[in-house]
Parts: C-alpha cells; structure tokens; sequence
C-alpha cells in the first residue's frame, strides 16, 4: 500500500453529525491524516469527530465554508512532513479512490492543483440532477477565466494541491464564494492546473444537505464586487 | 440631456473610485467632503429653492426637487455599497480572528487516544 503520510485531508465540517464518522473512518482507512474544521456546528459533529482518529479544530462560531476551508488549510501546513493537501466534504459526496488517484497524478505530474469534475468530455453525468447540471454549466460558460484554464467545473469541492499552494492560499470569501475565488487565485498566482474526472455520489442526505441554487447569486455577487475591490 | 451624463458619470465614478481605493485614509476623506457638501448644498436648496430650481434647470432637470431626488439615489446606492463593502472586511478580521482561536484550541488525536 502507498504511504500517504505526507497527505493531509482538510474537511469542513457544518452539522453533519449524522454521517461524519463514518466519512472520516472511511478515510482514514487510507490517509492517516485528517483535520476535520468544525464550523460552529450546533449539533453533536465534534463529539462524533472526538471518536474517530482525526484532528479537530473548532470554530466558536460559524463562518461558512470558505473560512473552514483557510482554517483546515493553515493547521495542516504547518504540521510538520505535510506535502500535498485534499480538500474534501464531509457529507460522504466523495471517493477515496477518486482522491488517490489525483494524488498519484499530483506525484507524478508537474502541477500543483488537481481538482475534481464532474463534466469532462465523455463523462456520464446522468446521475447529477439536471437543474443542478444546467447551473454547473452555466457558471462555467459565464466565466471566460475558468474556460481559459481549460476547467470544466468550477464549483468542485474535491481539490489535491501541494505546499505551494497551500502556502500561498488565501480564501478570503467566507461562503461559499471560495470556489471561484479559488479558481482566480489558480490563475493570478500562474498556479499549474489540472483536472480529474471525480464521482459525486448524490445521496439523499447529501441532497438534502447540498447548496441551494440561489445561493448561486450571492457568489457571483460576492465575486463581482471582490474582483472589483482586490488592492 | 446634461443631467442624465452627468448622473451616470457621477454613479460610475463614484463606483470606480470606491472599489479601487476602499479602505484608504483618502478615500474616507473623500467621502467626508462629499458628505459635507452634500450637506451645504442641502441647506442651501432650504434657505432658497429657487436656486436648486436654477441649477435644475441648468443641467436639464424640470424641477429642483427632482434634481435634490437623483442626488440622493446616487448618495444612497454609494452608502449602501460603502456599507457592503466595510461589513465584508470586518467579516474577514473575525475570520481571522476565529481561525487563530480554533487553531490555538485544536485538539490532536493523541491527546484524546484513551477516548472511545
């Protein structure tokens, strides 16, 4: 088995008591190292984290995604032999075998991001709920930065990135605004990028648990006047 | 019309210089003079209506008082967006702020390796 001693999953976590266990045991089933960030959960997700192996960091109060994002981000670099970084949700959407084989890409190939789509040409995507699909789309279509780097899916919360990276990151939009944020610091810092065609696995819980697409607005509102404000 | 150029370059400039320099002592300067005069000009649209109605009528507006309206849209959306913008930074020091205090308190799996 690979040795996966110089990763660190990053996992925000906002009251997903129901099944963050089991998403973290799984985990950890191959990667030793996990920071689960819970977001000011008012359920019992901390004390569940508490029975699994993973380190825990709390925020008092809830940010929002982004900001849980940043606090995973800073803890795990700053433990010592970390080399490559995943960023990975706790509602049990992703696939270890999806994350290692972008880390074993991210190891042999000259990038310093992989994130996760949905949409790579060819790619099934039956099982994604059409509206959810048509917006996935449509955020790609209006933004030229993500076609430029040749992304397929901006709003892909399954990234593998190395230190530089993680050193350099900066998410300042605490919602769920990161992702673009994300996809404009890819390009302003001349990151090299790279994508993995990645499973999601729409469960009921997860569904039940997911964005709403009107939040769509505030991102792109949030983007607009945070790229018009950058000094 | 005069005013309808002038109302746009004041909306888009105003939107322009705040985004680029939000934040600067000068730009907090600048926004106490435009306040101020928007205060001046107010008491003086009071002490003699007629001279708002003149310059109304100078930049191509029917009365003074619609003029006096404009101005305050514009005074209004510029509040609104200097509000959104302050809010969004002080959210991004409590973040910080946060972040520091959970990653002070984080708890390592070998702190708690007799739990359950």
């Amino acid at each position: 088995m690979t040795d996966w001693s110089d990763v660190w999953l990053v996992i925000p976590v906002y009251n997903e008591g129901q099944v963050i266990a089991d998403v973290v045991r799984n985990a950890m089933a191959t990667f030793p190292n996990i920071v689960c960030v819970d977001d000011g959960s008012a359920d019992d997700s901390a004390a569940r984290i508490r029975t699994t192996g993973a380190h825990l960091v709390r925020h008092p109060v809830n940010l929002g995604q982004g900001a849980a994002i940043q606090t995973g981000v800073e803890y795990a670099r700053a433990q010592p032999g970390a080399e490559l970084f995943v960023t990975f949700d706790a509602d049990g959407q992703h696939q270890v075998d999806d994350v290692v084989r972008m880390l074993e890409r991210m190891r042999a190939e000259d990038v310093d991001i992989i994130v996760g789509t949905r949409f790579k040409s060819g790619a099934d995507t039956s099982h994604i709920p059409w509206i959810k699909r048509l917006v996935l789309r449509t955020v790609v279509m209006l933004s030229p930065r993500t076609r430029r780097l040749g992304l397929t899916d901006a709003h892909n919360g399954l990234r593998v990135f190395n230190q530089t990276v993680a050193q350099q990151l900066s998410i300042k939009l605490n919602g769920m605004g990161h992702a673009s944020e994300i996809v404009e610091m890819i390009d302003r810092r001349k990151w090299r990028v790279a994508e993995e065609p990645v499973t999601i696995l729409y469960t009921e819980y997860s569904m039940s648990k997911g964005q709403s697409l009107i939040n769509g607005v505030n991102i792109l509102f949030d983007s607009a006047l945070r790229t018009g404000s950058r000094r | 019309m005069l005013i309808q150029i002038l109302l746009i370059l004041a909306v888009v400039g105003l939107l322009v210089s705040f985004l680029r320099h939000h934040g600067k002592s000068r730009t907090a300067a600048g926004v106490k003079i435009g306040f101020a005069l928007f205060m001046v000009f107010g008491v003086i649209a009071v002490l003699v209506p007629s001279a708002t109605s003149a310059l109304a009528q100078l930049v191509g507006v029917g009365r003074g008082t619609d003029l006096l309206l404009y101005g305050t849209v514009v005074a209004f959306g510029f509040a609104t967006i200097n509000t959104y913008l302050r809010f969004k930074e002080l959210e991004h020091r409590y973040a910080k702020l946060v972040r520091a205090m959970a990653i002070q308190g984080a708890e390592k799996p070998e702190d708690r390796a007799t739990g359950s």
